[in-house]
């Protein structure tokens, strides 16, 4: 485990450094990454200033749900989401095979290799929307903390989840970086209240694909208003993550068998 | 005997697609499946301790025996067992005792110093501070890449990468390395400081297999070869052997006083008649002996200048092609 964390860091040292080699690139890529992220933040300060509203959301309890959302998008997307562009550029060069001749889990060295510096950005908005909207609504108690804590955990691993998948079809559908785009455009309907969508779609986010959990629902726990189908969609997400670990040894064995 | 290889197997699934619009367009929705026999049952053996080169045309199998052989890719069929392992089922095991230097697939870190993917690679390894710094001591040492290792990667030569390169493969102490195409594009001279260290590293007891295009990699090298065409090993012997195989020829060059005579006689042919006083000519020593033929230009043109090589070994290995 020690010897799995000291790697880990050493992965996240070599990639700082690797990126930090161009300096000017290195802090403007984490502006422009914190800024595209603010789009939704900034569009739901001006539906309320203009006197409209999410129906039985506050402007802040809105901001909250986008912070916990920028947050769990920040700390997966550094940290491990990586390894969705880091197997599909390293499946097009030929060198993913040099995953596999090391004497560790590919998937862990996947990760390894795939910290993101740019993406600190991300997690620097998150903490931020996350402080400012926490500081202006009533403080939650312990047992919302809790709650929250839980449910963010799992979001988190949804994201590891989605990760899996973006990468598992990037082993064997060649150089395809547009099932990231997919992805941002599903789980953009993370970013609102599920209550905006119709039922389907609110079906959909839950209990199909586990969008909600990664920001709606954990929010709702913070706020002391559950989400209904709360457990529903943390059993789905438990699912989900489950069928993701399975897709990516699926597909690391159609690599291996097919010689990519 | 550290490898086994018995009756090895791949076959792959590739789809046929037309080359006109209107076929390409046709395979987006019907795609015909054709099966490639890249491995057709290559059985082979290596002692612990052997330098053996891989030679074949390209598409021949090589590139996938190495593959399979190193953990990355399963068989169709077939067994190999490895230092008691079987690559595609032990890889974690297994790979921890290989090392690996690939000439198109750098392990290094393009933006960072080598010596910061070194340590990466001692994570990975879980080599021992110690242990590490003693062999990468000696390796830098060996290479003479002092200097270089604290770089930035993308700073460095060709060459002097793929000294990096050496190291990154031979820090955790491997008992076998592959090498797929090591010097490709290299000056002679950094050919050649890599064709010292492989074998310095073999008379320490490393076990080599070297695939390469390159037939001076084989010829400084190697100890034995196999060629392997069409998926198959059509040769497996020392090189000498191989230079055998095909009758025991000899390249003469020779420069004489007087004008040469015309030599048709079985067993000798002019390849280059440079001047009617200096030429070129292949001499197959099982139909003309050497010292006949050196007396017979000597007695009809005196012989001022005469050398006597081996063949290329490119035309060798282009006869065992065909």
């Amino acid at each position: 485990m020690m010897t799995n964390f000291r790697l880990y860091l050493q992965g996240v040292k070599v990639a700082l450094s690797s990126r930090m080699a161009y300096r000017g690139d290195f802090f403007m890529s984490m502006i422009i990454m914190l800024l595209v992220e603010m789009g939704a933040p900034l569009l739901t300060i001006l539906i309320y200033h203009n006197g409209a509203s999410f129906p039985g959301w506050t402007m802040y309890e809105a901001l909250l749900l986008q912070g916990v959302f920028l947050l769990a998008k920040g700390i997966a997307f550094p940290f491990f989401f990586g390894i969705v562009w880091n197997t599909i550029g390293r499946v097009q060069e030929g060198t993913f095979d040099l995953l596999l001749i090391k004497p560790k889990s590919v998937l862990f060295l996947a990760i390894v290799t795939a910290f993101d510096s740019e993406d600190l950005g991300k997690l620097l908005g998150g903490i931020t929307l996350f402080a400012l909207s926490l500081s202006e609504i009533p403080p939650p108690g312990l047992w919302e903390w809790l709650q929250f804590a839980a449910l963010f955990f799992i979001a988190l691993t949804t994201l590891f989840g989605f990760a899996l998948i973006l990468a598992g079809l990037g082993i064997v559908w060649i150089g395809n970086f547009r099932v990231y785009d997919i992805f941002e455009s599903v789980v953009n309907f993370g970013k609102y209240p599920a209550a905006l969508f119709s039922k389907s779609v609110q079906t959909m986010i839950t209990l199909i694909i586990p969008i909600a959990i990664l920001g709606y629902i954990p929010a709702t726990a913070l706020l002391g208003k559950p989400a209904a189908g709360t457990w529903s969609a943390v059993t789905v997400s438990v699912v989900f993550l489950l069928f993701s670990l399975w897709f990516w040894h699926w597909m690391l064995k159609k690599y291996s068998s097919a010689g990519g | 005997m550290i490898i086994k290889v018995e009756n090895l197997t791949k076959v792959f699934k590739s789809y046929q697609r037309g080359n006109t619009f209107g076929e390409a367009v046709k395979s987006l929705f019907v795609r015909k499946p054709i099966y490639v026999h890249a491995l057709k049952g290559i059985s082979f053996n290596i002692e612990e301790g052997e330098l053996v080169g891989f030679l074949g045309p390209n598409g021949a199998g090589k590139s996938t025996t190495l593959k399979i052989l190193t953990g990355i890719m399963h068989p169709s069929g077939g067994k190999a067992e490895i230092m008691g392992y079987t690559p595609w089922k032990d890889r974690k095991k297994y790979v921890a005792k290989i090392g690996a230097v690939f000439g198109q697939k750098s392990q290094l870190l393009w933006d960072i110093p080598p010596v910061d993917a070194f340590y990466l690679n001692k994570a990975i390894y879980s080599i021992p501070e110690r242990s590490f710094k003693k062999t990468l001591h000696k390796m830098v040492e060996l290479l003479g890449v002092e200097e270089l290792i604290k770089k930035p990667t993308r700073q460095l030569s060709l060459g002097e990468r793929m000294k990096c390169e050496f190291i990154m493969a031979m820090l955790h102490k491997p008992k076998i390395v592959f090498l797929d195409e090591p010097t490709i594009g290299l000056d002679v001279i950094a050919k050649d400081k890599i064709r010292e260290f492989i074998l310095e590293m073999n008379r320490n007891g490393v076990t080599f297999i070297l695939t390469t295009h390159d037939l001076d990699d084989i010829a400084h090298l190697a100890q034995r070869v196999i060629v392997v065409n069409h998926g198959e090993i059509v040769f497996d012997d020392s090189l000498t052997t191989l230079r055998n195989y095909l009758g025991v020829k000899k390249i003469i060059s020779v420069s004489t006083m007087r004008p040469l005579p015309e030599l048709r006689l079985p067993g000798i042919k002019i390849t280059n008649r440079i001047s009617d006083y200096k030429a070129e000519l292949e001499l197959d020593l099982s139909k003309y002996e050497l010292n006949k033929f050196i007396a017979l230009v000597n007695k009809s043109s005196t012989i001022m200048d005469l050398s006597v090589q081996d063949p290329e070994i490119e035309e060798v290995i282009k006869g065992l092609y065909h």
